[in-house]
């Protein structure tokens, strides 16, 4: 039997999805169509309008619907300190510290040369721009600690100190309130080589 | 391995070389491993925040691993990581980045190439150590060659098979060898007999040297590795431009 083409079309549509394949797609497109036509609606209303109205923030270029977002239009934080992040999750994280004040920069991604993730797919002349504002004091570089985010981190500091912006990268070691005795030993041992004097 | 027999493979030496996503919370590991070459491997359920394997499948760090299955993407059974090396930082991480992307495109999956592999180890492990990258990138590039069998003769001529002289000067043709500059075309790369004899010997101590032998890998590299160009000697060139 052939199936119409419109439930292709959905099946093929929904495969865009991070870790979504035929399988799953297939059984989505069911669901949606068999068990839940209002759930249906309701995704593809909030769908069309995210894609019309969230863009890039001017100044941090996280998610919003202005063209500067609230936390950056907000007159309350710190104008001399920027934080750069990968992901908006990492920015919510930081945020949930509520030890910083300052403001951020979301990269939405990071340097992965076999990806073919370059400085210029990540815009970062963008941040560059950003961070020459005069206001600035300090960038700090809080990318994670995998080899992407190292890259990330090395290549951002080059350029930062190629125009004469300060730069300061987030420390790494055991976790708080962690022992050694359960922490792996790749953490153990990078601790051990960036120990510090007391 | 050819494709239909089962495999079962533990305690093998190995190394990450990339990785990317495969369903909802898996990996596709693609590893470089001592005895069996390149393989393919599923991680399953390496993605999920606290799985063990996560902080474990890391390139350019000595892991033993080992895996089961058949057909080209096999299953990871397990991987552990072996220590004793500080992660690669700064520029010597660029180049770790370097090396994979050769081998991901230069080398046959399931072809073993025990040298090369440990040539790579090596080469990482110096640079981990803080040694200039560019000799150490010279020396695994030009073992790469010699692994995947294009390697070439640097100390003798091909046509007549005269030794090179240290005060001559040459051209290294492409699948041929080392050639007399006399009546080369201009565009050909000139090298001295002198930068070739150290090569030879895996000498590329001297700025001479280094340079000479960065333009005969790069040529020799391109060759092979046809129109699609380097990824990370992309980010490179970017950095380098700052
Ligand atoms: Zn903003």
């Amino acid at each position: 039997m052939q199936s119409p083409s419109s439930l292709d079309e959905l099946i093929e549509a929904l495969r865009c999805l991070p870790g979504v394949g035929p399988r799953s797609a297939q059984r989505m497109a069911y669901h949606l169509l068999q068990r839940d036509q209002a759930g249906a609606a309701r995704l593809a209303k909030g769908l069309a309008q995210a894609l019309e109205r969230i863009r890039h923030c001017a100044r941090c270029n996280n998610f919003t619907e202005q063209e500067v977002c609230e936390r950056c239009a907000s007159g309350r934080r710190d104008a001399s300190l920027l934080c750069v992040v990968e992901m908006p999750a990492d920015l919510n994280m930081v945020e949930q510290t509520h030890a910083y004040g300052g403001l951020y920069y979301v990269l939405m991604g990071r340097i992965s040369p076999l990806d073919g993730i370059g400085p210029r797919e990540l815009r970062l002349d963008r941040l560059l721009a950003r961070a020459t504002d005069g206001v600035l004091r300090e960038v700090i570089i809080a990318t994670n600690f995998t080899n992407e985010g190292e890259a990330t981190a090395h290549y951002l500091s080059e350029m930062f100190r190629s125009r004469g912006v300060k730069s300061s990268r987030i420390a790494r070691g055991l976790p708080v309130g962690g022992e050694l005795e359960h922490t792996d030993s790749g953490t153990i041992a990078q601790a051990l080589l960036e120990r510090r004097p007391l | 391995m050819a494709g239909g027999e089962r495999q079962r493979v533990d305690g093998e030496p190995a190394f990450v070389l990339h990785t990317h996503p495969f369903r909802e919370t898996s990996l596709i590991v693609e590893t470089f491993s001592r005895n069996h070459g390149r393989v393919p491997l599923a991680a399953r359920g390496a993605r999920r925040p606290r799985s063990a394997l996560r902080g474990v499948l890391m390139a350019f760090q000595p892991l033993s691993i080992g895996w089961f299955g058949k057909g080209e993407v096999r299953t990871l059974a397990k991987a552990e990581w072996m220590g004793g090396q500080p992660l690669l930082q700064g520029e010597a991480l660029l180049c770790g980045y370097y090396l994979n992307e050769l081998l991901v495109r230069l080398l046959p999956r399931d072809d073993p190439h025990p040298g090369l592999f440990d040539a790579y180890a090596d080469t990482l492990q110096r640079m981990a150590a803080g040694l200039a990258p560019a000799p150490l990138l010279r020396r695994f590039e030009k073992t790469l060659l010699q692994e995947l069998g294009y390697g070439l003769t640097l100390d003798r001529c091909v046509d007549g098979g005269e030794a090179v002289a240290a005060a001559g000067e040459y051209v290294v043709v492409l699948e041929r060898g080392v050639m007399p500059s006399q009546g080369q075309p201009d565009e050909q790369p000139r090298f001295s007999g002198k930068a070739l004899l150290a090569m030879a010997g895996d000498d590329f101590s001297s700025p001479e040297v280094l340079a000479q032998s960065k333009t005969l890998m790069r040529m020799l590299l391109s060759h092979h590795l046809g129109d699609q160009g380097l990824e990370s000697r992309r980010v490179f060139k970017e950095l380098q431009g700052l």
